[in-house]
């Protein structure tokens, strides 16, 4: 699994409307007004946070390479473009089973309280109850903590349910033999230490980038069989509250709670000492992530679904041309519309 | 009282090491005390100790988080759980929990820039504190090798008449830096006591090149044919992961270890290292400090350290076990230049510090100031130290003056690292102190340095890639 075509299956998806950025900003999980819509509009949500310490050079190399394999261009408009090619390739490469937007870095945490977990029931299991534990994070030492109160982490039945747990969710999440080994390479236990992503790479022979996006989506996978499940009893505790459950920014969920007292959007602007920009940018992330969004508060239904016509008449959800089809509605007036009914699907 | 029988009664020990137990009775008795042990002989059970014949909570000051994170987890491991630590990356929520609960805590670990907050000394004032230990406490003079200038404060916060004792602990001080941790902390006749920094089992070499690209072809060949577990220390990040990767080919178990790497990785190097699961680190001076490991049989530096102390502290991570241990020095005539500017890198000019002034003179905030005017962050507090209490002309000379020191400091080393004569009496005399017996495995400089027994005789077992259904099976 290569940055490189994930990235090219995004440019693909942003369908030449956008510059080569968005996507660093959408791997990287950046909470914008901007990519924020352009997760609802081009369907990326699982893209979305997936490489939170993307760094410049590492992107652009992905760019460059796209670029030279004739797979991607700039139009004039620097937008970038996906070429035939590159749009055969991108149907061609696989769907990778990413879901960046519920999780949002958070599957990490999972992994942590899942790592600090088995290092502890495997040192009892070997009849030494003290270790020092691998995760330092308070938040993940803590939840362990509370979680040894309701397990019995000594217990040899617990370790042998966990591992049964682990086998059963990695078989049915359809991740690849080398996922698995990653996933149990990242883990301690007594006298058997976790392997660094330098250590993998040397194994496995893939850079660095790749073994963690591997990781990533394995962590994706096994997540989605663990909130499917009804019958499996330590898995889902450990993922508790693992996916997200507000996808409104915190300060757009400030904005959200005045709105719903009833304050109108420039006395919400007052109060929260925002630009009106600002608070127009939380209401656009409100018409995406909301489903009960009062649209008609601010648009008619007429000339929202006129906008949604359009759309799909002349194929693009570009905004500069989109107002100058309709020059009556403000360009506010049109991302709302654009968020509340052209999203791809919702979680 | 019989310290012998407790000792062996709370800590399970036989025998105090050397030098332990008399800080342990002056502590005990409510002096004011400096010590100064050699790394690796047991500095925390001189508070330790004490503390568990007092009623009452030790407060420990700690330069780095990390270390104190450590400390902390070691003690719980020990069985101790009512210790805590207050640092900055502790959130809101976890320091107020702390802070509710001070009482509840035996020892609690504090970095000095959290001691100076208003909020945290009353909160102190509140409860009984028994003991203050000063953990690396070389750290608040500006001669020392790690001069921090937050440690400069600790002194202001306790009052001479309405403190309890205070602990001083550090591995490394000559004469200069006993009297800024006495002047500076305000100790009140403080009793000293200094352990020799002589470590007899541990043997020395300088190894001239001529060149950079031979000190690699030196390491290759040396590694490959000696004894671990062993830490080869560099100057750089850029450094360790190239003379990793590069040993790494020929087969040998080594990681590269630096600051720039993520926690966790961090976390699984450093244990596979002491679980015997990796050979050899080569690291920045980021790895050391907290790592508890008896055997290890290597240290090699393969640059000339900034100073003495530091050297003589990475140095001492050998042989703790009191087994035959080497440390190698690997040099270039270059190296000179390259460590005077890592050294000074970070100081700020005279021109830097006057813009910075300037700066703030026009209300800038210190932060703000700093980063217009190019100034570390460590500069910066350093910088703010000073001007608290003199004008700003004077500031530049204090700070001409560290620079000067630091490179007396180095000037100290390289001629060191030239010298003909003993190297362990070099050391110690850099300490103050003279050499009280030859050793038989002594140094390249003394005639037929025997080092047959580093050979290695089997080849290192290294890390085996396990299926992953057998290393799930292991583990759980």
């Amino acid at each position: 699994m290569e940055l490189s075509s994930i990235l090219l299956k995004i440019i693909d998806q942003l369908d030449g409307e956008r510059t080569i950025y968005a996507g660093y900003h959408l791997l990287r999980g950046k909470r914008s007004g901007q990519t924020l819509q352009d997760v609802e509009y081009y369907g990326l949500k699982p893209y979305f946070h997936i490489i939170p310490n993307c760094s410049k050079e590492i992107y652009d190399e992905a760019v460059n390479k796209l670029c030279q394999a004739h797979l991607i261009y700039f139009a004039a408009d620097s937008f970038a473009h996906t070429t035939e090619k590159g749009k055969m390739e991108a149907q061609a490469i696989a769907e990778p089973q990413f879901n960046g937007w519920n999780y949002r870095g958070r599957e990490l945490l999972f992994f942590s309280r899942l790592s600090l977990i088995v290092q502890a029931a495997s040192h009892l299991k070997a009849g030494e109850p003290s270790f020092m534990p691998i995760q330092k994070n308070v938040e993940v030492q803590s939840f362990v903590k509370e979680f040894a109160r309701s397990y019995s982490l000594k217990d040899p039945v617990f370790a042998s349910t966990l591992k049964e747990e682990l086998l059963h969710c990695m078989e049915k999440s359809g991740m690849t033999e080398e996922q698995k080994f990653i996933l149990i390479h990242r883990l301690s236990g007594y006298r058997l230490t976790g392997w660094t992503w330098d250590q993998l790479s040397e194994q496995l022979q893939y850079p660095v980038a790749n073994v963690r996006l591997l990781y990533i989506e394995s962590l994706h996978r096994i997540l989605k069989v663990i909130e499917a499940s009804k019958d499996m009893a330590l898995l889902p505790k450990i993922a508790e509250n693992i996916k997200v459950t507000s996808y409104l920014t915190e300060s757009a969920n400030k904005t959200k709670q005045l709105f719903e007292m009833g304050l109108p959007m420039t006395a919400i602007a007052g109060r929260r000492k925002l630009k009106m920009s600002t608070i127009e940018d939380h209401f656009v992330e409100m018409a995406i992530n909301d489903q009960k969004f009062p649209l008609t508060q601010f648009v008619s239904e007429a000339e929202a679904q006129a906008v949604v016509d359009k759309v799909r008449q002349i194929g693009t959800k570009r905004l500069r041309i989109l107002k100058d089809q309709f020059p009556a509605l403000s360009y506010f007036q049109l991302r709302l519309i654009l968020g509340a009914r052209t999203g791809g699907e919702r979680s | 009282m019989n310290l012998k029988a407790i000792l062996q009664e709370k800590f399970g020990f036989e025998q105090f090491r050397p030098g332990q137990e008399a800080v342990i009775r002056d502590v005990l008795d409510g002096q004011d005390t400096i010590a100064i042990l050699p790394t690796g002989m047991g500095k925390s059970l001189c508070y330790q100790f004490p503390a568990a014949l007092m009623d009452g909570t030790t407060l420990i000051i700690s330069p780095l988080v990390a270390l104190m994170e450590d400390q902390v987890a070691i003690m719980k491991k020990n069985g101790e759980k009512r210790v805590a630590a207050l640092n900055s990356f502790l959130s809101y929520q976890e320091k107020q929990q702390v802070l509710r609960n001070l009482p509840a805590y035996k020892f609690i670990f504090i970095s000095p820039e959290m001691l100076v907050q208003k909020k945290i000394m009353q909160a102190f004032k509140r409860i009984q504190l028994s003991l203050i230990v000063i953990d690396e406490a070389h750290c608040i003079s500006q001669w020392g090798f790690d001069f921090r200038p937050d440690y400069l404060r600790i002194g202001e916060v306790f009052h001479e008449h309405e403190r309890p004792p205070i602990l001083a602990l550090t591995a490394t001080a000559n004469q200069k830096v006993v009297e800024d941790i006495h002047h500076y902390l305000k100790l009140s006749n403080p009793i000293i006591h200094r352990q020799s920094v002589d470590r007899p089992n541990i043997s020395y070499s300088f190894v001239k090149v001529d060149r950079e690209d031979e000190k690699l072809e030196w390491l290759k060949n040396h590694v490959k044919r000696t004894v671990g577990p062993g830490i080869i220390y560099v100057a750089s990040r850029k450094k360790a992961d190239e003379i990793a990767s590069l040993l790494q080919m020929l087969d040998i178990s080594i990681a590269s270890y630096h600051a720039g790497k993520e926690q966790e990785d961090r976390a699984f190097i450093q244990e596979q290292f002491i679980n015997g699961e990796l050979q050899w680190i080569c690291s920045t001076n980021a790895f050391g400090m907290g790592i508890h490991k008896d055997n290890i049989r290597q240290v090699i530096h393969a640059h000339i350290p900034q100073t003495m102390a530091g050297y003589i502290q990475e140095v001492g991570r050998a042989g703790r076990d009191g087994e035959q241990s080497a440390a190698t020095l690997l040099f270039t005539p270059e190296d000179e230049g390259r460590t005077r500017f890592i050294m000074q890198e970070d100081l700020p000019t005279e021109t830097e510090i006057r813009h910075y002034n300037h700066l703030l003179a026009e209300n800038a905030s210190p932060t703000e100031a700093a980063q217009l005017a190019g100034i570390s962050e460590t500069s910066m507090r350093i910088i703010e130290y000073y001007r608290e209490r003199m004008v700003v002309d004077a500031v530049i000379q204090q700070i001409n003056a560290l620079i000067q020191e630091k490179e007396t400091q180095l000037q100290k080393i390289i001629r060191f690292v030239h010298t003909r004569v003993c190297i362990r009496k070099e050391i110690l005399a850099f300490f103050d102190e003279r050499q009280q017996a030859l050793q038989a495995v002594c140094c390249s400089n003394c005639h037929s340095l025997d080092d047959t027994w580093l050979a290695k005789t089997a080849e290192d077992s290294g890390k085996q890639a396990l299926n992953w259904r057998e290393r799930l099976a292991l583990l759980l």
